[in-house]
């Protein structure tokens, strides 16, 4: 049943006219249904569907050949709209947002508003373990991968990120996950857990 | 302002939840909307399934696309299982 529709749609997208206009009709107002919704009032409303639909269109009459028919095709459909009206209404709404924090070369800043704290030793225990944990970041990680968890710490759009760092959505994911890794290794080696920052800030 | 506490909790976390074979975004994008079908029509979950899931747990910004894709999906009657 969902291979013979999704056949169908193939090939009247794929098909001669008027059978390919109509298709692309119909496709057009199934996706303004679900782009409304799926939009809504994200990102304090940056975009709406109708902004959207004929570019969310031409991507995906541009990536048929992506479609594997492992769903239906109005699913996958609304997959590669959905990522064009996010991406779009991420990048309106984070356009003026101040980004200074992600130029500087040494992004990661731990120093700011630390809770007061009881003693003067416990102070000095917290104060020290941040040290460590800024000189690890420092030694282990590039600039590129400091500047990338700065912006996730700060949660940042990852394509925002990508700007910053000219680079792309997957590849920063990429640089975020080799210094989640790094980072791992470096505090096991220096015997620092989870349980020891929480005992310090607690 | 970002409060120091908070930002190590989050750095943390980061790290001690890596894998060294968790999906990149663009393998997440590659089979979300099956995963997102398959939650909508309730079908069972494979191997490939948990994975996105657990990308999906790890990655806000494709969380928020899968937030809003599932709503989206939801707005749409051809959607439902054929009787």
């Amino acid at each position: 049943m969902d291979d013979e529709q999704n056949q169908r749609w193939l090939d009247r997208l794929r098909g001669p006219e008027p059978e390919r206009g109509e298709a692309i009709e119909e496709l057009r107002k199934q996706l303004l249904v679900g782009l409304s919704r799926s939009l809504g009032s994200r990102y304090g409303g940056a975009v709406q569907a109708e902004d959207i639909v004929q570019e969310a269109l031409l991507r995906i009459l541009d990536s048929l050949n992506s479609f594997q028919g492992r769903c239906r095709f109005l699913t996958w459909a609304m997959t590669v709209a959905t990522r064009v009206g996010i991406g779009a209404a991420r990048r309106k709404y984070f356009r003026d947002v101040s980004l200074d924090s992600l130029r500087q070369s040494d992004a990661l800043q731990f120093e700011l508003a630390v809770a007061p704290i009881a003693s003067v030793e416990a102070a000095q225990d917290r104060d020290a373990l941040v040290c460590q944990l800024k000189e690890i970041v420092d030694r282990q990680l590039t600039e590129k991968q400091r500047i990338a968890i700065q912006g996730v710490l700060d949660e940042l759009p990852v394509e925002i990120i990508a700007d910053r760092v000219g680079s792309n959505r997957n590849a920063v994911y990429k640089l975020v996950h080799d210094a989640r890794l790094k980072l791992r290794d470096a505090l096991e080696q220096s015997g620092i857990t989870a349980e020891v920052f929480r005992s310090a800030f607690a | 302002m970002w409060n120091a506490q908070e930002k190590i909790n989050k750095l943390m976390g980061l790290v001690t939840s890596v894998e060294m074979d968790e999906l990149d975004c663009d393998e997440c994008y590659g089979r979300v909307a099956e995963y997102a079908e398959n939650l909508l029509l309730s079908r069972g979950y494979t191997e490939a399934m948990f994975a996105i899931q657990r990308h999906l747990e790890q990655c806000p910004c494709c969380r928020d696309e899968f937030d809003a894709l599932m709503e989206g999906l939801r707005a749409l009657p051809t959607l439902d299982e054929p009787s």
